[in-house]
């Protein structure tokens, strides 16, 4: 029907008339509510989203489905990270450090509007541990399956197995599901696996509309969230996020603004590149993710101290960091972050010195055998700092011999101290903001084969790090991660070179971005359009 | 009859071929010292959780057993599930194939209709510089390395043109899949926006794939309509005061295609469905190729194996077509 037709007849005249002011009036009567509309924003991603259950994926290139439209009992914001309450208002912890009582908040709502109580808490704690998937790494050793209680609808009880002093600082990962929403949905005893890994359960601030795995999944703001929606601020209304395997194509589409956001972890060069671009910000902040090379210390003559000093002074820390990486990271002397509590802010590492590695390397006084270095084959870095390491090495003697592999063969090796090559450059994320995360687990007896990489082992660091996580107390606690740090420094158990730096791609319209090293920025609550 | 046979003796050598395809890739797959079990279990897994996972995958058993159970799955159409997404990997594929037919047969039709005629010019003319201008774009065709090119055309047609789109299939977030074809979804609704949406996205990355296909149905035809037109048939048409069109358009060409039909099957396979790993990769195209890719990535043995199976399916079909479009072409097989 053509314009000339409708306006042909009076009739038509009037009924147009009418239906302009009926959208007139809808229009003025939904201004308020749309004040803050804010359309749709889209992330490109480095990881695909083919599986959205909170229970099964960990990595942090795929936080962003966890993070948005699901809520732990708390939840890290900002950097240094701080943990701030959110599904629970309050905890206290029993005198023997055994028994976590957690205050549910009241009227925290599901997606689909059910309520959420303490068993759903109780259910999710059950689920992850039957999984025994991504997040339950965390909660395996401590908890014992049916131990976790409700005594009423908003009290949650967690008993541990000993104390842990990091427990609280991995109730974030908690992410609580809709018990009977997932329940309904199990099939063949899969705890609803099947189904959660396309559905959504969750109270987050943004609830599932759209997921395709071959390409991404949107979601728009849950407005019933508990956190509420303050009036007169903006925030996005839906979210788009979408696995987008090729860097360039990420980068490209940022500069052409088909997508407002990206990792941010891309390589330096492709961050210059974006920085050239009047129409994208790159926000900053330092991360806790330690790059180092960790050593195999099962073997000769990796057990011996002035052989690993030695190649802590051959590597060349400034040509790595201002010449390779130019400037885009900041020199971390310890295993441990420097930003994080507990890191010795005296410390100072070894510098790139040959002379004093060929002292040390006399000192040693033992027959040398040429060591393998096994960079992480795709991870430019770790490959550029192998072949500069090799070469430094050579000069005092050392016969290095640099073989790449992908992530998941050389994960694979660190099973077993006889696959392990002698030398794996890699990173330390943060998967609690502990400084146990990283020097309580990479070096300890008790992770060997698990979260350790070095095969190290030392009844003194091992008590230092249990009693660390016996007690509560953080100064004591600072204290004897103090000595742990400064153990590891000069036993030189491994090559500590930088802390990242996050540098996280947004469009110049995008506001309110707020980073935190566990989730990465990807939590879209808090970010508006200008 | 003859047709039938052929149809019938493909068919059979189907289960013996595949069978050999499974053995080899389920090996090789399996005794790269890679880990799915500690990918899926996470960096922040226990040594106990690992072996637990690993017992419950059927990881823990010996490489004969967890074949012959792979096997027996098979044989009933099970692929099993992928061990990320946590579907079964039949579903990822159904759900994924369309996106990869869809930029294969555009790649096929477009390097058919541009590879083949140039052919035919270049032999016409053969040692002018028209035949060597075509030879040198063919040899460069051949020569230049997909991903390279992919970003090139993104470089220049979305980002300083402006003309199409950088990645994707369709603008936005793509709709509910019916057919799982795009563009046959946007005809089936008359919605020529989306229509006109799906064909700008399909346009560079058909043109990455189709370009070395084009090149070598340029050298092929070339070749064939050559040795054609060299042949005392031609000599006995021209005698005959034949035009000249009719020569080459109507018995030389369809003399030379015989050679050139068959190798669209091939075609098919070398450049279409191996270059869709990359040109998938480049283009963000969520087709088969992007799923192989991620499975690889990731150690997901069963998507790569299931990914192999379906793509020596579809090679085995695609060359089964071409054996009788071929016979169409050239009676004589079947006489």
């Amino acid at each position: 029907m053509t314009t000339n037709a409708i306006t042909n007849t009076g009739r038509l005249r009037m009924k147009t008339k009418m239906l302009r002011m009926v959208a007139a009036a809808a229009a003025m009567f939904l201004a308020p509510a749309l004040a803050s509309a804010q359309g749709r924003y889209v992330h490109a991603n480095n990881s695909p989203f083919d599986n959205l259950d909170p229970h099964a994926v960990f990595d942090v290139g795929r936080a962003a489905s966890r993070i948005n439209m699901y809520d732990g009992l708390y939840r890290w914001v900002d950097n240094p990270p701080k943990m701030i309450p959110w599904l629970a208002e309050s905890h206290t912890i029993s005198p023997d450090g055994l028994t976590y009582t957690f205050k549910l908040r009241r009227g925290v709502k599901f997606h689909d509007g059910s309520e959420m109580t303490s068993a759903d808490v109780v259910y999710t704690m059950e689920r992850m541990l039957a999984m025994k998937k991504g997040p339950a790494g965390l909660f395996l050793g401590s908890i014992a399956p049916g131990t976790t209680q409700a005594p009423d609808p908003y009290t949650v009880v967690f008993t541990l197995k000993e104390p842990s002093a990091i427990f609280l600082s991995t109730v974030p990962e908690i992410q609580v599901v809709n018990s009977k929403l997932v329940q309904r949905n199990v099939k063949d005893g899969d705890h609803g696996e099947g189904w959660l890994s396309r559905n959504d359960a969750g109270t987050g601030s943004f609830a599932l509309r759209r997921h395709d795995p071959a390409v991404g999944f949107i979601a728009t703001r849950f407005k019933d969230h508990f956190y509420g929606w303050e009036p007169g601020k903006k925030w996005f209304d839906e979210i788009e996020f979408r696995s987008v395997l090729d860097v360039n194509t990420r980068v490209l589409g940022m500069i052409k603004g088909d997508y407002q956001g990206t990792d941010g972890y891309l390589p330096y060069d492709q961050i210059e590149r974006l920085r050239k671009e009047p129409n994208i910000q790159i926000l900053e902040d330092e991360s806790m993710r330690v790059f180092y090379f960790a050593f195999n210390m099962s073997r000769p003559p990796f057990d011996n101290v002035h052989f690993r000093r030695a190649l802590n002074h051959a590597f060349d820390y400034n040509g790595f960091i201002n010449d390779i990486l130019k400037g885009s990271v900041a020199r971390n002397p310890s295993p441990n972050p420097n930003n994080l509590w507990g890191t010795p802010k005296d410390i100072k590492g070894y510098e790139f010195d040959l002379d004093k590695a060929k002292a040390e390397l006399a000192k040693a006084n033992i027959q040398l055998r040429p060591i393998t270095i096994n960079p992480l084959a795709g991870f430019p870095e770790t490959e550029q700092a192998s072949v500069l390491f090799a070469n430094a090495l050579r000069k005092i003697g050392i016969e290095a011999k640099v073989e790449a592999s992908p992530w998941n063969i050389v994960s694979d090796r660190f099973r077993s101290k006889d696959t392990m090559h002698d030398m794996v450059p890699l990173w330390k994320s943060t998967y609690y903001a502990d400084p146990n995360n990283w020097v309580g687990e990479l070096f300890t007896t008790r992770h060997h084969g698990g979260r350790s990489t070095t095969w190290y082992s030392n009844p003194e660091l091992d008590r230092i790090t249990d009693e660390a996580l016996r007690i509560t107390d953080q100064a004591e606690r600072t204290k004897l991660y103090d000595k742990a740090i400064r153990h590891i420094v000069d036993e030189a158990v491994g090559i500590f070179v930088y802390n990242t730096k996050w540098f996280g791609p947004y469009s110049s319209k995008i506001g309110g971005i707020r980073f935190s090293p566990i989730g990465s920025g990807q939590e879209m609550r808090w970010a508006y359009f200008k | 009859m003859k047709r039938l046979a052929i149809i019938f003796s493909r068919l059979i050598w189907l289960v013996p071929t595949l069978l050999g395809l499974i053995a080899l890739v389920f090996t090789i797959s399996h005794v790269i010292p890679a880990d799915p079990v500690r990918v899926i279990a996470g960096e922040q897994a226990t040594a106990e959780q690992i072996a637990a996972l690993r017992t419950k995958l059927g990881f823990d058993r010996p490489l004969w057993e967890q074949f012959l159970a792979y096997i027996g799955k098979v044989a009933q159409g099970d692929l099993g599930m992928s061990l990320f997404s946590q579907r079964p990997i039949t579903e990822d594929l159904m759900a994924r194939l369309p996106a990869t037919l869809e930029l294969g047969i555009a790649a096929v039709f477009l390097a058919v209709f541009v590879g083949v005629p140039l052919g035919v010019v270049s032999a016409l003319f053969r040692n002018s510089p028209l035949d060597h201008a075509v030879r040198v774009v063919s040899v460069s065709g051949l020569a230049i390395a997909s991903f390279w090119l992919a970003m090139e055309l993104q470089l220049l047609f979305s980002m300083k043109l402006a003309w199409t789109p950088l990645s994707g299939r369709i603008d936005g977030f793509p709709p509910e899949p019916r057919s799982g074809f795009m563009t046959i979804d946007a005809i089936a609704d008359r919605d020529w926006e989306a229509l006109f949406s799906a064909l700008r996205h399909l346009a560079l990355p058909t043109l990455t794939l189709a370009l070395p296909a084009a090149a070598q149905l340029v050298r092929l035809t070339r070749a064939g309509v050559l040795e054609v037109i060299n042949s005392n048939h031609v000599l006995y048409q021209r005698a005959m005061g034949y035009p000249e069109r009719v020569i080459v358009w109507k018995y030389v060409l369809r003399a030379a295609m015989t050679a050139t039909v068959t190798q669209i099957g091939l075609i098919f396979g070398v450049y279409v469905l191996a270059g869709a790993i990359v040109v998938e990769t480049v283009f963000d195209w969520p087709g088969i190729g992007l799923f192989a890719v991620n499975s690889i990535l990731r150690s997901d043995y069963n998507g790569i194996v299931g990914f192999t199976i379906w793509a020596g399916l579809i090679f085995i079909l695609v060359n089964l077509i071409v054996d009788l479009v071929h016979s169409f072409v050239d009676p004589r097989i079947v006489r």
